[in-house]
């Protein structure tokens, strides 16, 4: 069904178990990409991308904005706060600037990150409350 | 339970409490308190008042002893302070400067 | 080779725990951590207080800050409420954490006395900007005169009884290390120019 409509992935609508729609390395997107399947991006993206599915941002690709998505693994760059249902992958060459917020984060050893983490759990509580942190930290700064 | 050893470089100040056996080759200052025992191995310096069950001492420690079980400075113990304990031996070559109190 | 320090599973220890050693946590330390070697916090581990060392690795349960001279690896089922700092930074999926993140040098950013320092842990400039700043800072920090020569290799030269109110010192991070020497250098100037 996919493969009929529109060739820019930008402007693909409802075709979730379709083929993943990929922006190529040699393109430019200023924008917003919305996506209810996943999507791959290797070229550039500027402006906004909400995906339903796993975004991909593949080595030599680069996202300059938020994301909303249900899936995040980045290999290139990404820049901008991400809001994801589950879980964040940061691969060895990526480099990621922004507060991210997902189940599961994992960073492999190599990627460069700056910015925050955000998952929900609870420290044991042996270890007080999150009022000692506050404090602490802003003590700190 | 696994015992613990606080190695030659290592400092702690503060207040240290464990329930299985420390073994102390570094610097505790403050207060310890292991209820089955301490060994103050040579190198070793406690600066701090100790709460424990049997206690050696090859090491230097300087505070009060209170000792539910024995205490044994070995040669080379080097202790100031007062020690309450049930039994105590002071071996030939170590040094003492305190009371001994044996009344349990 | 740096020696091992273990402490074990039943050992709670509230206070600052330096050297230069490697440190393997089971127990529950609240306070404050710096040596110069690798820390361990094994599973069931428990930490309230802000680490630093060179290989940090943690399996169990961390509330403070993290700075790895070298790299943080944060392993299946830790849990951590507090910022990573290190040049490689290693989280597993199974690793939670909830803080800033930052690889790529910042270790420079965050404590440059560590960085410009790698023999002496990065806590012994921690009293030494108490020292440097005027009335507010807490009692223990009067002692130490010179932050520079104190290099002393594994103990912190502190009177006994300074202990109790150190640890609540202690408790409070360290402020930056950098902008408190500046404040000291610049009164021992305006004290040698009058």
């Amino acid at each position: 069904m996919a493969q009929t409509r529109s060739p820019s992935p930008a402007s693909r609508h409802g075709a979730a178990h379709a083929s993943p729609a990929v922006i190529g390395a040699g393109t430019r997107i200023r924008g917003r990409l919305t996506g209810d399947g996943d999507v791959t991006i290797l070229g550039h993206l500027e402006g906004g991308v909400q995906v339903r599915g796993e975004l991909f941002i593949g080595e030599g690709g680069r996202v300059v904005s938020d994301v909303d998505a249900g899936a995040l693994r980045v290999a290139g760059v990404l820049e901008g706060d991400v809001s994801v249902t589950g879980d964040i992958a940061m691969l060895a060459g990526a480099r990621v600037r922004g507060d991210l917020h997902g189940a599961h984060v994992s960073l492999e050893e190599g990627a460069d990150f700056e910015g925050r983490l955000d998952c929900e759990f609870d420290l044991p509580s042996e270890l007080g409350t999150a009022a000692t942190t506050t404090h602490a930290r802003s003590a700190r700064r | 339970m696994a015992s613990t050893v606080i190695g030659a470089g290592i400092t702690i100040e503060g207040e240290v409490s464990a329930d299985d056996e420390i073994v102390v080759q570094g610097t505790i200052r403050g207060k310890l308190e292991a209820r089955e025992g301490v060994t103050v191995e040579a190198g070793g310096v406690v600066e701090a008042d100790i709460v424990s069950g049997p206690l050696t001492v090859a090491g230097s420690i300087t505070g009060n002893i209170t000792s539910s079980d024995r205490v044994d400075l070995q040669s080379g113990a080097r202790v100031v302070g007062n020690v309450k304990a049930t039994r105590i031996t002071i071996a030939d070559g170590a040094q003492f400067k305190g009371n001994v109190d044996m009344d349990v | 080779m740096a020696l091992l320090t273990v402490i074990g599973r039943g050992v709670r220890i509230r206070g600052r725990v330096t050297g230069e050693a490697d440190l393997t946590i089971e127990g529950h330390v609240e306070g404050e951590v710096a040596v110069s070697g690798d820390v361990t916090i094994e599973a069931g581990g428990l930490v309230g207080a802000n680490v630093s060392g060179r290989v940090i690795v943690v399996r169990g349960a961390v509330r403070g800050d993290l700075t790895g001279e070298e790299l943080v690896r944060l392993e299946e089922g830790s849990r951590v409420v507090g910022d990573l700092r290190a040049p490689r930074i290693d989280i597993a999926k199974g690793g939670l954490v909830r803080g800033l993140v930052q690889t790529s040098g910042s270790v420079g950013a965050a404590r440059p006395a560590a960085r410009a320092r790698a023999d002496a842990p990065a806590i012994r400039r921690a009293p030494a900007p108490a020292a440097a700043r005027p009335a507010p800072a807490p009692a223990p920090a009067p002692v130490r005169a010179a932050p520079a020569p104190t290099k002393a290799a594994a103990t912190v030269a502190r009177p006994t009884p300074a202990a109790a109110p150190a640890r609540h010192a202690a408790k409070g991070p360290p402020p930056p290390v950098v902008p408190a020497l500046k404040k000291g250098a610049k009164a021992a100037l305006k004290k040698k120019a009058t």
